[in-house]
């Protein structure tokens, strides 16, 4: 089961409310697979890289395959500068290799 | 005319000098579908990185590509500095979902690695911008086949 989430521009709060409903909708649903949609986010400070990673990161400790879409050139740079590197989450351009990623690590599992 | 004028009559051409310089210094090139190549010439410094980095990403975002081949053949030094430029463009362009394959390595380059103790965090590597090639093919389950002599053959042709 996937889900896919769009994230609006974030601001501290709501980021931290969608990791939190996020986590808790992945322990719910037993999701195997979550796409996380990050074409909309133009700007990344050090709090929301952070958030960010610890998201992904979170998701894939919760056992779900995870993917990370649509990182806009300016945000991959904010992210190396402070260093986050996404561990162990796969990353794709945009959704829809998003989703032939997922289908892909799926098969082999 | 004096100079001031003459300095703001120059400063659009300069800009756009630099501009050139820029874009000859970092030449991404897409050498096949969704195969990217970067052959560096010459130092990597921080600001040089920068513009690197603005110039893959772009072209990754444009041209929806999945592999970047970063030639170093050209060079000169390879120490830790450059080292951690090259990393972060390896780390730039997989958060894009791009894979970086790195050639052009020379031996003594390879040496100098070992002895700074950097293992260049798992990226891949090949000797040349052709072994870089060949693997970006495998990588997207690409095969080159030579074409028959007796003439066009329908359908026979991967790729």
């Amino acid at each position: 089961m996937l889900i896919a989430t769009v994230m609006e521009e974030l601001h501290d709060q709501d980021a931290l409310v969608f990791q939190d409903e996020l986590m808790h909708m992945l322990e719910k649903t037993d999701s195997q697979g979550v796409l996380i949609d990050l074409s909309v986010v133009e700007t990344l400070d050090s709090f929301l890289g952070r958030l960010l990673n610890d998201i992904a990161v979170g998701a894939r400790l919760l056992g779900a395959r995870t993917v990370v879409v649509g990182i806009q050139p300016a945000v991959a740079v904010t992210l190396v500068e402070l260093g986050l590197q996404l561990k162990g989450v796969r990353t794709a351009l945009d959704v829809e290799k998003g989703m032939a990623l997922l289908a892909q690590t799926s098969r082999r599992s | 005319m004096d100079r001031a004028e003459s300095a703001t009559r120059m400063q659009p051409s300069l800009d756009e000098q630099r501009k050139t310089i820029s874009e000859l210094q970092t030449p991404v090139i897409q050498v096949w579908d969704r195969i990217l190549a970067l052959p560096i010439v010459g130092s990597l410094d921080t600001a040089r990185t920068q513009d690197m980095n603005e110039a893959v990403l772009d072209k990754i975002v444009q041209t929806g590509s999945e592999i970047l081949i970063l030639d170093i053949t050209g060079v000169p030094v390879v120490d830790t500095a450059v080292a951690k430029h090259l990393l972060e463009t390896v780390s730039a362009a997989r958060l894009l979902g791009a894979e970086v394959l790195l050639v052009g390595l020379s031996t003594r380059t390879a040496l100098t690695l070992v002895h700074l103790g950097l293992d260049l965090g798992g990226v891949t590597t090949r000797t040349t911008m052709a072994k870089g090639l060949q693997l970006a093919f495998e990588r997207l389950g690409l095969r080159v086949v030579a074409a028959d002599k007796k003439g066009p053959q329908p359908a026979d042709e991967a790729l």
